[in-house]
């Protein structure tokens, strides 16, 4: 399936301008990651809805971009040894979704029908990429270490432009690397994992229509335990009683 | 703030764009001692400097450094300030130099965690899902557009404060207003935590029930419980395979009838 004219027959021609802007979208945000301005628009939220705009489904954009953000709302590169990549997941499968093109894939509203079973099984596909760009951003990251090390022949001839060099030259293959893993990953998406889900059996599919219920539970509970729940306890509770009063006045 | 007559726009510009990069070739063994190098030779190379200063500069700033890129802005101004002083001729050994880096380094990469990473990052992406929830998915964007504005002004104006203070950011650290800023703002991420919990369980309610409720409130027992019962904090990623694993054991013990 993977080979050939089969392959490139997912991507019909008129598709090129979003692919391409799919790209240097995915790009510009892992570079926003870590490696430039770090805006926080690389986030799974807005990573989702910018995508999902540039495929003119801002609303695909919003069903995945929230339970992602919602889920991976504890990850803070605060003494992190595994750095997952969220960006080019989150682009990926977006993109991917888009362009099927699936009906009945939003966040839900009553009276409104969404297939949960499918919404889940790309949840769950954006987190195994996200989890399997970790090594990708590992082995990249080797590479600058290797790199760095060859900069010290400036130490010896005093030249700032190799310095200047090397660090650029990091700067471009992060951008590369998001932006040709994005695409790639989006293909996969379409061709492998996408098609997947109709062979998956009833019960597989009642469990992941709970997931798009679980996650966002799942991301504030491991953000409670970080911050300490009996320490935190009042303020949490008290937000959360504005809300619901909230939510009594104006509807949820 | 004393505008300090070395600090050129054009000067600051260069440094500020720079300092925009200051991560790109973050690597694992000196983190990013090359940003920091790319950025300070924004100063060198309006030096007139021959061979064996530019070697020795560059020998300082080699070595391993790590800070807060949100607030290195405070420590590549000053540093750039001391290269300049030293210059001119004051008495500022080398050794100096490296202790004020790796000291100041430190201190605002543990500022900076507080600050922005367990502050104000959950407080502004969980403000955001409440935002598009509501159906504002443009003002939620907004929020993140804003974010990104105000912290480059943060970055312009820290890169300024650095080089006028000089040897005297530790007064600036001394300051207050970071601790109250960081209570307030994690008071807030708290505050966010407990609407979206709300929000996100009245809109369950009202959607499918009690069962979706349930799940949500199990998705919550088990994001605070996996970790005190591992004993250790695990990805979102790996939460969300374990949440799959336990909606997959759901799915096989409900009935299609009872579902």
């Amino acid at each position: 399936m993977l080979s050939g004219v089969g392959f490139l027959a997912v991507v019909p021609v008129s598709a090129w301008s979003p692919l391409a802007l799919t790209g240097l979208l995915a790009g510009l945000l892992c570079l926003d990651e870590t490696a430039a301005v770090q805006s926080w628009l690389s986030q799974p939220l807005p990573a989702a809805l910018l995508t999902g705009l540039v495929w003119g489904r801002p609303d695909v954009g919003l069903a995945l971009g929230v339970p992602l953000q919602m889920a991976l709302v504890g990850n803070l590169p605060v003494g992190q040894s595994f750095v997952a990549d969220a960006v080019t997941a989150t682009i990926a499968v977006t993109a991917a979704a888009c362009r099927i093109p699936l009906a009945g894939l939003g966040l839900p509203v009553p009276g409104v029908p969404v297939d949960l079973a499918l919404w889940g099984w790309l949840l769950l596909g954006a987190g195994l990429l996200s989890m399997l760009g970790h090594w990708v951003i590992q082995a990249e990251r080797a590479a600058f270490g290797l790199w760095m090390h060859e900069g010290r022949s400036s130490l010896i001839d005093g030249d700032p432009g190799r310095l200047e060099h090397l660090h650029l030259r990091c700067l471009a293959v992060s951008f590369l690397r998001g932006s040709s893993l994005s695409l790639v990953a989006m293909l996969l998406v379409q061709g492998l994992w996408w098609p997947g889900f109709a062979h998956l059996g009833a019960p597989v599919h009642r469990g992941l229509g709970l997931m798009p219920f679980l996650l966002p539970g799942l991301g504030l509970g491991a953000l409670a335990e970080r911050y300490g729940w009996r320490r935190c306890g009042p303020w949490v509770l008290g937000g959360a009683g504005l809300a619901l009063l909230f939510c009594r006045v104006v509807g949820p | 703030m004393k505008r300090e007559p070395g600090l050129s726009f054009a000067l600051r510009w260069s440094m500020f764009l720079r300092l925009l990069l200051l991560q790109a070739s973050w690597n694992p063994q000196r983190m990013q001692n090359l940003g920091l190098l790319y950025c300070l030779l924004a100063w060198l190379r309006r030096q007139r400097t021959d061979t064996d200063f530019r070697r020795h500069f560059f020998r300082r700033y080699y070595e391993f450094f790590n800070t807060n890129p949100y607030l290195a802005g405070f420590l590549a101004g000053g540093l750039a300030r001391l290269e300049a002083d030293r210059r001119r001729g004051a008495a500022i050994p080398r050794q100096m130099l490296r202790t004020y880096r790796d000291s100041l380094g430190r201190t605002f990469a543990s500022l900076g965690d507080q600050l922005f990473w367990l502050g104000l990052k959950p407080a502004l992406t969980l403000i955001a899902c409440l935002l598009a929830l509501r159906g504002s998915s443009l003002a939620a964007l907004a929020l993140f557009v804003v974010f990104g504005v105000c912290q480059l002004g943060l970055r312009w104006w820290s890169l300024g404060v650095g080089f006028g203070s000089g040897m005297e950011i530790p007064g600036i650290l001394a300051h207050p207003l970071w601790h109250a800023a960081i209570r307030v703002i994690k008071r807030t991420a708290l505050v966010a935590m407990g609407l979206a919990g709300g929000v996100f369980a009245a809109r369950y309610q009202c959607l499918g029930g009690g069962s979706r409720l349930a799940v949500f409130g199990m998705g919550i027992a088990l994001g605070l419980l996996t970790p005190l019962a591992l004993r250790r904090r695990l990805p979102g990623e790996i939460m969300l395979l374990i949440g799959f694993a336990v909606c997959l054991g759901l799915g096989f013990a409900i009935s299609p009838a009872g579902g």
